[in-house]
């Protein structure tokens, strides 16, 4: 898996795409701000380039033909996709950080708190399973999946920021950094959890559809 | 009797050494593979060790298909694969360190430098040899500091067979490396095909549609039509298999169903037909056909 992971980024993902992180993470910086955009932008920008420039560079073709199982290239897809959104998450807690420090008044809709966070990995992973088993039913067609990703994105940020802005008692152990940070640690830990659960999900049905795919 | 016992156990010997050094390296068993508009129907054949088989077939004949399906890059509904004696998908990862295959001329990762690819690919093989690798980049004249996309057709393919060689792949299964370059470059490649075999451990597998690159070099030949393999032997007795018949139609009326296509010309007519179907005391002239004649004449009667 070593060897697929150095080959996903240096040959088929574009350094780029380990600097947007901080580009787009930068605009957490932004006073007032649907801040779950600043994540969003990996699924708006990152994977259609990554898959659309590998088709192009007929990458799939290239690494079946490599001594591996054909479902290690979807695992290694996966991880560096993983990887690339840990660094987004990363770098977005930076920002958030400088965000908090730097404006005194709280977001008009939720704060880059533990709770963003967790929401955070909670959206990722349902993009995952969103996205990568539409792909890899072909393994080629890139922008109905993209779509489907991002409407999920959309409904999931849209839900969740509804959710807080209407539901006091939400609102209330969610957003901004209340005394008892409990609710958010929980909601931290289980947007991991939702995360790991949805990725794993995501790659199961990929890899048995990838299986059958003729390249 | 003497005599007789050490001549029997020359020949017994010589069998035995002929079956060593021409291990069967690839077998193809029964492939099948249906789509849309195309099958490929029961697809065998298979290539010993030391030698060159030509694949040939018109556009569209199913030469692609069979080649990733024996890599199983195209899933067969039916049949088998086996290389070097051991079934292809219970052994893909283990057997696909002596295999290389490559589809038409390298053109993965464009704008990426060979350095840089090489670099990537050398980590997935056990045998690789940096030496030997070195050694082919400065033979095929190569620089590795040039990107795929600043290498002409030809020089593309070289770096291809240069990564084969150097993981010491034994079976090369190349999808119309020819296609596109120009003569000189052919020539100067079907010249190196011939070169790798030498050894008599590697076989090279390689589809084309153009019938002379099969007359410099290649040893056997399977030729498929709509998806069924119409021959696969070696190309001497291929061309032994038919002959062309030029004659007046009454000349060849008593045989005419037997003849596999014909085509009318100002002097009579011009047919293919397998040498046995032949008879005897025809007197019709006959000739060798090349092996055009044979893939044209087939498309002939494919047509009608």
């Amino acid at each position: 898996m070593k060897n697929l992971l150095i080959k996903e980024f240096k040959l088929s993902i574009n350094p780029f795409f380990l600097i947007l992180p901080i580009l787009v993470g930068a605009l957490i910086l932004i006073p007032q701000w649907p801040y779950f955009f600043a994540l969003m932008y990996f699924g708006f920008i990152t994977v259609p380039n990554v898959f659309s420039v590998n088709n192009t560079y007929g990458d799939i073709q290239f690494s079946a033909l490599l001594p591996i199982r054909k479902r290690d290239i979807v695992k290694a897809r996966f991880l560096s996709i993983i990887i690339l959104e840990i660094i987004h998450i990363l770098f977005a807690i930076v920002f958030a950080i400088i965000n908090v420090k730097l404006y005194k008044t709280g977001n008009f809709l939720l704060d880059t708190n533990y709770a963003f966070f967790g929401f955070g990995f909670a959206m990722y992973g349902v993009f995952n399973l969103a996205f990568f088993p539409r792909f890899y039913k072909t393994a080629h067609k890139y922008g109905l999946a993209t779509i489907l990703g991002s409407i999920t994105f959309l409904l999931f940020a849209g839900g969740v920021e509804t959710l807080i802005l209407t539901v006091d008692p939400l609102k209330k152990v969610l957003d901004g950094f209340p005394s008892d940070l409990t609710w958010q640690f929980v909601t931290l830990g289980a947007g991991i959890i939702i995360f790991m659960i949805t990725t794993h999900i995501a790659f199961k049905i990929s890899a048995s559809r990838f299986e059958r795919v003729d390249l | 009797m003497h005599n007789l016992t050490v001549y029997t156990v020359y020949v017994i010997y010589i069998q035995y050494a002929q079956k060593e050094v021409s291990m069967n390296i690839l077998n193809v068993n029964g492939l099948c593979k249906e789509y849309e508009k195309f099958q490929l129907k029961d697809v065998s054949f298979s290539l010993d060790s030391g030698y060159i088989m030509g694949f040939i077939g018109s556009n569209g004949a199913g030469k692609t298909t069979t080649l990733k399906s024996i890599m199983n890059v195209v899933k067969p509904s039916k049949g088998d694969v086996s290389i070097f004696g051991k079934n292809f998908i219970e052994n893909e990862i283990e057997l696909k360190q002596d295999i290389a295959y490559m589809s038409g001329d390298f053109n993965h990762y464009s704008k990426k430098k060979l350095r840089v690819i090489t670099d990537v690919v050398k980590r997935f093989y056990r045998d690789w040899s940096d030496e030997l690798y070195s050694e082919l980049i400065n033979r095929f004249d190569l620089d590795e500091e040039k990107r795929v996309s600043e290498l002409s057709q030809g020089m593309k393919v070289k770096y291809a067979l240069a990564l084969a060689l150097s993981h010491k792949a034994k079976l090369i299964i190349l999808d119309e490396p020819t296609t596109g370059l120009d003569p000189v470059a052919r020539d100067d490649l079907l010249e190196l095909f011939q070169e790798l075999i030498e050894e008599g451990n590697r076989s090279i597998l390689f589809s084309t549609h153009i019938t002379t690159d099969l007359e410099k070099c290649a040893d056997y030949i399977t030729y498929i039509r709509g998806g069924v393999i119409i021959e696969s032997m070696s190309k001497d007795d291929l061309l032994a298999e038919y002959r062309i018949v030029k004659g007046a139609m009454d000349q060849i009326i008593d045989f005419k169903r037997k003849v596999i296509s014909y085509r009318e010309t100002s002097f009579g007519i011009t047919g293919l037909i397998k040498t046995k179907d032949l008879p005897v005391n025809s007197k019709v002239e006959t000739e060798t056909p090349t092996i055009e004649d044979i893939m044209i004449y087939y498309a002939k009667e494919e047509r009608k």
